[in-house]
């Protein structure tokens, strides 16, 4: 079987399962206007800086990243389809499924967060190709990243709550850089010449992820 | 004679450099109190803060010997199972 | 029953041994020089300058910890030897303390010397933060070893996210820094003294500090590593 052709069947099934039922993409949405809207009643009507204000989106971002992007490969162990996956599928086209699952996901669910913060919080954003571009990378570094630890918490015994324990040292750079982006985009902020190097960091961060999470996923995948 | 009472050498005096760029920090290391230090810091301070080093060289002290300790448990448990071990020796349970 | 192993032993007893002599007396001698010997007086910074030859090698032997652990991870991947996973987890174990005991020398020196009059305790330097994250780190990793039960499962899949998180370790040495002021040599504005201004006099005694922590890590780590094979070696074959 051509490789492109397994990564895209796997990518596939869980688009159509997902459709199906539509839990995961549900649940991301609502953790994330969930959050958004908490952490506006606890502001109240007090002016917030750009910085916070970058720093809050992608806090609710995270959290609801680690919170549903745990179930890619729980949700195989629960249906029992992970022997047939690993007899009909190499283990790097898995990865690459899930790891394409995972990314659109995260996008759709970025893209729902800064319109819900754009409006809520009334911000204006003078670089909206910027903003963009931050929420592309930091979706492909989440995804990277999440995806081979999705793979690890479901060989641990209690499977749910320890993605977030694993995942958020992890992130500690992606969120550093993704922050400092996005204040870039947003009113007084330092622009494209600005945020280069974060964006640059993004790009590598997400590279060495994905490359380490591809090397590594065999080990994890056929136990 | 400490060691405190020793002269420093002259010649490595440093001139602070670079006084143009400031930080939010600068200011905040480079302010001389002007109040007497108080309590805690009286004591470190006192001695050209030489107690500072003593508090991390302890620190690190005792660091390393709760860690020893940690091993000593352990090997401690071992033994005791080692005694257990032996005293379920097949020799001696048949007699018992 | 009682059979003694077939493998050969793991560790070198004799290398251990002379290795652990070697280290006391190496130390005592480290932290002879570093009271006794005279270091230019600098404002601010007076006799805790001295601390460069305690606090700092926390920071370098930290760093070999990670990269021993690191190391021992890959070779288990490649080789299956459970020796393999029992050395990468002593490494990681040893080296988080060594890390927490830098974080806390550097907390109480700099509490004393730069914010004296201020009550800063923590503040947002980035090494400190950036130790503080592999705190983090290790401690999920640990988590995640006590979070299977299965040997060779746990060993797996603690190998390979100890090796994805030293993946993306050396971005968290280059994003960190870059965004919070530092007090830490190199840093603007710093009146700390720089690589370049490291006084002549205390270079011998810091870089022997340096390879004196390593060392006494090595001996430390070795230890726990023969407690380890014990107890899995009981545990497997009870007398």
């Amino acid at each position: 079987m051509n490789w492109m052709h397994g990564a895209w069947a796997v990518f596939e099934k869980d688009v159509r399962l997902e459709l199906r039922s539509r839990y995961a993409i549900n649940m991301l949405l609502m953790f994330v206007l969930a959050a958004l809207l908490l952490v506006l009643f606890a502001l109240g009507q007090t002016p917030v800086s750009a910085r916070v204000q970058a720093a809050v989106l992608w806090i609710v971002i995270l959290f609801s990243g680690a919170v549903g992007l745990g179930r890619s490969f729980i949700s195989e162990e629960e249906r029992g389809t992970v022997l047939l996956l690993q007899l009909n599928t190499h283990g790097s086209m898995v990865y690459a499924g899930k790891l394409l699952f995972n990314f659109v996901l995260v996008l759709v669910l970025n893209l729902v967060a800064v319109a819900a913060f754009v409006v809520l919080l009334s911000v204006a954003v003078p670089l909206p190709g910027l903003l963009l571009t931050t929420l592309g990378l930091g979706a492909l570094g989440l995804a990277g990243a999440t995806t081979l630890l999705a793979a690890i918490i479901a060989r641990t015994a209690n499977r749910g709550p320890l993605l977030p324990v694993l995942l958020f040292p992890l992130l500690v750079p992606l969120l550093l850089s993704v922050v400092s982006a996005t204040r870039a985009a947003l009113p007084g902020g330092a622009g494209w010449a600005g945020a280069q190097d974060e964006l640059l960091t993004l790009v590598g961060f997400a590279g060495v992820v994905i490359t380490a999470s591809v090397l590594l996923f065999d080990y994890v995948w056929n136990d | 004679m400490g060691i405190w009472d020793l002269e420093p050498v002259p010649s490595m005096q440093i001139i602070p450099q670079d006084t143009t760029a400031t930080s939010p920090y600068d200011t905040v290391w480079t302010q001389v109190p002007e109040q007497q230090p108080e309590g805690l810091e009286r004591v470190m301070l006192a001695e050209d803060k030489l107690f500072v080093v003593l508090a991390v060289v302890l620190i690190i002290w005792f660091g390393l010997l709760f860690f020893l300790y940690r091993t000593d448990r352990r090997l401690d448990r071992l033994e005791r199972s080692l005694e257990r071990g032996i005293s379920q020796d097949p020799d001696e349970s048949v007699v018992g | 029953m009682n059979a003694p192993s077939t493998r050969k032993p793991a560790i070198d007893l004799r290398r251990y041994r002379f290795v652990r002599a070697a280290v006391g007396v190496w130390m005592t001698g480290v932290i002879g020089f570093a009271f006794l010997r005279d270091i230019p007086s600098l404002e601010i910074l007076e006799h805790t300058a001295r601390n460069l030859y305690f606090h700092v090698p926390m920071w370098f032997t930290m760093m070999a910890a990670v990269i021993v652990a690191a190391y021992h991870s890959a070779r288990y991947l490649a080789t299956d030897d459970p020796v393999r996973d029992v050395r990468a987890e002593q490494a990681a174990r040893v080296g988080f303390v060594f890390g927490l005991l830098g974080i806390l020398t550097g907390i109480v020196w700099a509490r004393f010397t730069w914010y004296v009059g201020q009550g800063i305790w923590w503040n947002f330097d980035p090494r400190q933060t950036m130790v503080a994250v592999f705190l983090l780190i290790y401690g999920a990793y640990f988590t995640l070893r006590s979070s299977i039960d299965e040997p060779t499962r746990r060993a797996r899949v603690a190998a390979v996210y100890n090796l994805f998180a030293a993946a993306t370790m050396p971005f968290l040495t280059y994003v960190v820094p870059r965004q919070m002021p530092s007090l830490h040599p190199g840093a603007e504005g710093s009146p700390a003294f720089s690589e370049t201004d490291l006084a002549p006099v205390m270079r011998p005694i810091f870089y022997a500090a340096i390879i004196g922590f390593i060392v006494l890590f090595w001996v430390i780590y070795t230890q726990r590593v023969r407690t380890a094979l014990l107890e899995e070696e009981l545990e497997e074959n009870p007398l």
